[in-house]
């Protein structure tokens, strides 16, 4: 049984097991199979290796005789050659020959990579069984997507978040109304109430037309009309109470629903928006909760009403005279099926409306807090026009919602008046024929009902169109409800202050699978070292310190700090710890005060004031007229970039951190500034492990070692003098600084 | 700085290992083994194509593929043609949602597939040309040269998604 215990992705054709039962020895044993989804020419179709202790056998429609078999020791290099939308295995032999083995889609890549690393180390000398390990982690890591949609576990074995809740639509949204379901079963009491008393009048006119008025009963005329008077007061009154109630049932509702989502967008994880842009999120946070309120209020305060005025009716009508009923009812299948007709047709016309919608805010959201660089570029005619473009196409697709969403409850409204023409028609000859004694009285209390019962009809009909609307806006809303949190483990630890060991093993990581943006990242940084990182725009610089702090977890190798693998911190914890000062610090509309103790809401006047002076920030804050109460604009608008920096890291240094960040700090600031901030930032760092990226070099003085990054890869790691002495790219970017520096004092 | 551009016949472009090109500059400069890549992979499949070598350096770029030697085209036509996989769907057989995932079953120019999509709010984008550009939970693509001239049942599976 060479299949014995075989690792594998998938189950193995029975085609590709016979030919491997033929090829390998009986004596071997495939240790692992990895099951590919392409042939070599491209084209979608079952490919496979099988790998045992020594040799790797490729079976692929476009090897000679179907299969391919070689000796692991022969080779040399072994490489996932990622492509577009594709990859294939590629070795390189001693012999210099070079070949493709199996081709797959991006879907099988992460397998590959570990089949890559598992010839090239067994190859060079590595125990098989020991390098099975690495390989039956990476089939383990792909067991941790849930089988039913694909999703990334939280951790192996355990329940997928996604399918757990995933239920019907109505069923989740059911879940934030049913906080309020007392008060909704007290308003359904009333709405009955109502119900009854919207039923009085016509059954009191058949008493008026066929006897009181033909009787000339004045005394039961007066209580007639008492009654009527006393129905419709109460019917309105109780009404009142239950709108009140209903309303504010869908109000907390959508509340709920509104808090839900912008709590779930705080803790989605960056991926999230590397892909959505956050004009789409505000505009479901705003508009469709909106949207779904219009609904809830719709469906709350008239759909119960009219359900049982629908019911009442029905029992009232066929009490009086069902053969009357039953035709009044002929059109009802009509209705429904009008309704659902179109209602297909609406349904995708609201999503594209939605779509066209979040284009046009995403348009407001980018462009308008980036007015100046407008302005700037004199770009104001450019940018009209294509917002008049977007919005151009969001009236095309409403032109066409309003004609269906128009047509659509006329015609509704056409069939139900036949509806009451053939009432009219059949039991209006009954009545001059005093055929199945009808009454006038009877007949006119008749139609008054049956016009009524057409009115609940008439409104589930045309409930269709919002409930479409309403619908479209609810899956964007589980769209962000449901998406997968960042990840943060039960059983997390929780850490305390920190000592700042920080080591990265093996790390790989690539945004979309298309590119590796780290490859094979080794580093240790031991605690209280001044680390600067310095590289080219787009060498993986920013993506490293990403990684570290836990804004994607998708890489692979591990990262650790103190010897703790930081996927194992409780996150809140872990980035607690953390200072990070960005080169374009965000500030919040709000006053510098309370900017700077953003990091630290707890924190004393006299503590924000101190950092704020171990920032530099002290002295300009104090000659602003307004000082610490000063009102900031939307991103800090009012000060200036260096003022902002310094008050960013007036906000490190309130939150004591245990480790430190410095992303291009100084990068945006003239010459003095930076001297101000360099400054504070040797001020704070003192004893701390502090990773600094850096493009000019120059601010990496206090560093202890410089870590120089390039395409992904660590190709430099140590300090300046090793570095200078190395000759190598560090050398390269301090001669091009020197020179321009040269080339700037001789001007 | 100096890019060198390849048109008509400033160039020899010959098949190189595997999926790497050979390139014979007029002037006599000679590449081994440079890796074409489009730089305008939805909106110019043939346009501005860039040579570069194994650290990713650019070495020239080719302005338009049609204009070049008929010898050369093909080795070019056939490099892209290996590097960029991206089915073209003919049918769509199925195509449903399943615990909010968009699930699609088709037949494409490479045979028939089934895959996922995470959010078909950004991960199906139709172009104002008619053609559908898709991305699966894997990050492979596919594409619908032109929706009007899917199947009627092709286009209704797919239209309500759209």
């Amino acid at each position: 049984m060479i299949f014995e215990n075989t690792l594998t992705n998938l189950p193995i054709p029975k085609e590709f097991k016979e030919k491997a039962e033929k090829l390998i020895p009986p004596g071997e044993k495939v240790l692992f199979a990895l099951l590919g989804d392409l042939n070599l020419h491209g084209h979608y179709g079952a490919s496979m290796i099988a790998v045992t202790r020594g040799s790797v056998y490729a079976f692929d429609e476009f090897h000679k005789g179907g299969a391919l078999n070689l000796s692991i020791g022969y080779i040399e290099e072994a490489k996932v050659k990622r492509m577009y939308g594709n990859a294939v295995i590629r070795l390189k032999l001693e012999s210099g020959e070079q070949l493709n083995l199996i081709r797959f889609t991006y879907s099988v890549s992460a397998l590959a990579d570990a089949a890559a690393a598992f010839f090239e180390n067994v190859a060079g000398g590595g125990e098989p069984e020991k390098e099975l390990e690495m390989v039956a982690g990476a089939y383990e890591k792909m067991r941790l997507v849930c089988p039913k949609c694909g999703r990334k576990l939280s951790r192996a074995g355990s329940a997928c978040i996604n399918c757990t809740s995933k239920g019907k639509l109505a069923k989740k949204l059911g879940a934030y109304i049913m906080p309020e379901k007392k008060t909704l079963f007290f308003c359904i009491a009333l709405s009955l109430i109502t119900t009854a008393m919207a039923l009085v009048p016509p059954y009191a006119t058949k008493m008026l037309v066929d006897d009181i008025i033909p009787n000339k009963n004045i005394k039961m005329l007066l209580t007639v009309i008492i009654a009527l008077a006393a129905a419709h007061g109460i019917q309105h009154s109780v009404g009142a109470v239950r709108g009140h109630h209903l309303r504010i049932i869908g109000d907390r509702t959508v509340a709920r629903l509104r808090n839900d989502i912008y709590a779930k967008a705080q803790y989605l994880p960056m991926s999230f928006y590397d892909k959505v842009s956050t004009g789409s999120v505000i505009s479901r946070v705003s508009g469709d909760t909106n949207n779904l309120q219009a609904f809830m209020l719709r469906v709350s305060q008239d759909a119960v009403v009219q359900f049982f005025q629908m019911v009442g009716i029905i029992v009232i009508m066929v009490a009086m005279e069902w053969r009357l009923t039953l035709l009044s009812l002929i059109p009802v299948p009509i209705v429904v099926a009008v309704a659902r007709f179109f209602g297909k047709r609406i349904s995708p016309i609201y999503r594209r409306i939605w779509r066209r919608w979040a284009s046009v805010s995403s348009i407001l959201s980018d462009t308008l807090p980036g007015v100046r660089v407008i302005k700037s570029f004199t770009s104001e005619q450019r940018a009209i026009k294509k917002f008049e473009d977007y919005n151009a196409e969001w009236l095309k697709e409403d032109v066409k919602a309003s004609k269906i969403a128009n047509i659509f409850p006329h015609t509704v409204t056409f069939f139900v008046t036949c509806g009451s023409l053939l009432i009219w028609g059949v039991g209006g000859s009954w009545a001059i024929g005093e055929i199945n004694g009808i009454t006038v009285g009877l007949l006119v209390a008749f139609l008054s009902y049956a016009s009524k019962f057409y009115e609940p009809v008439n409104f589930f009909a045309n409930l269709n169109d919002s409930y479409q609307s309403a619908l479209t806006s609810a899956e964007r809303i589980l769209d962000i409800i449901d998406a997968e949190p960042e990840q943060n483990k039960e059983d997390a630890i929780e850490v305390g202050r920190l000592k700042g060991k920080i080591e990265f093993k093996n790390v790989n990581f690539s945004f979309d699978k298309t590119k590796k943006t780290l490859t094979d990242i080794n580093i240790t940084i031991e605690p209280g070292e001044i680390i600067g990182i310095v590289g080219t725009t787009g060498s993986g610089k920013s993506t490293l310190i990403n990684l570290l702090m836990r804004y994607y977890d998708n890489y692979e190798g591990d990262i650790s700090v103190d010897d703790i693998n930081i996927k194992d911190i409780d996150l809140q914890s872990f980035r607690e710890k953390i200072g990070y000062v960005q080169q374009e610090p965000m500030m919040f509309r709000d006053t510098i005060f309370r900017n700077i103790a953003y990091s630290n809401p707890k924190a004393s006047v006299e503590e924000v004031i101190h950092a704020a002076d171990v920032a530099n920030a002290h002295a300009f804050i104090a000659k602003i007229p307004d000082a610490y109460d000063t009102m900031l604009g939307e991103r800090g608008v009012g000060l200036s970039g260096g003022e902002r920096q310094r008050l960013s890291i007036a906000r490190a240094v309130l939150k004591n951190p245990s480790m430190l960040i410095f992303d291009e700090a100084t990068a945006a600031v003239d010459s003095e500034t930076e001297h101000l901030i360099q400054e504070a930032i040797e001020r704070l760092i003192s004893g701390r492990t502090t990773l600094m990226i850096a493009h000019r070099l120059s601010t990496l003085r206090k560093a202890n070692r410089i870590l120089v990054v390039d395409k992904g890869e660590v190709i430099e790691f140590g300090s300046h003098d090793e570095l200078m002495a190395l000759k190598g790219k560090y050398h390269k970017l301090i001669e091009i600084q020197s020179m321009s520096l040269t080339i700037d004092n001789s001007q | 700085m100096d890019r060198i551009y390849i048109e008509y016949d400033n160039a020899r472009i010959t098949k190189g290992d595997g999926i790497l090109l050979n390139v014979e500059i007029y002037g006599g400069e000679t590449f081994l083994n440079l890796e074409a890549r489009r730089l305008f992979p939805i909106t110019g499949l043939d346009r501005y194509i860039t040579l570069l070598d194994e650290d990713g350096n650019e070495k020239a770029v080719i302005r338009d593929i049609n204009n070049l030697m008929e010898d050369s085209k093909q080795a070019v036509l056939n490099a892209v043609n290996e590097y960029y996989l991206v089915p073209k769907i003919t049918k769509i057989l199925e195509c449903y949602e399943k615990f909010g995932l968009m699930k699609m079953s088709v037949e494409t120019d490479r045979g028939m597939y089934f895959f996922d999509i995470k959010s078909r709010y950004s991960d199906v984008k139709p172009l104002f040309d008619g053609r559908v550009l898709l991305k699966d939970a894997s990050d492979n693509r596919y594409e619908i040269p032109d929706i009007r001239k899917l199947d009627k049942k092709s286009r209704k599976l797919f239209n309500s998604y759209l």
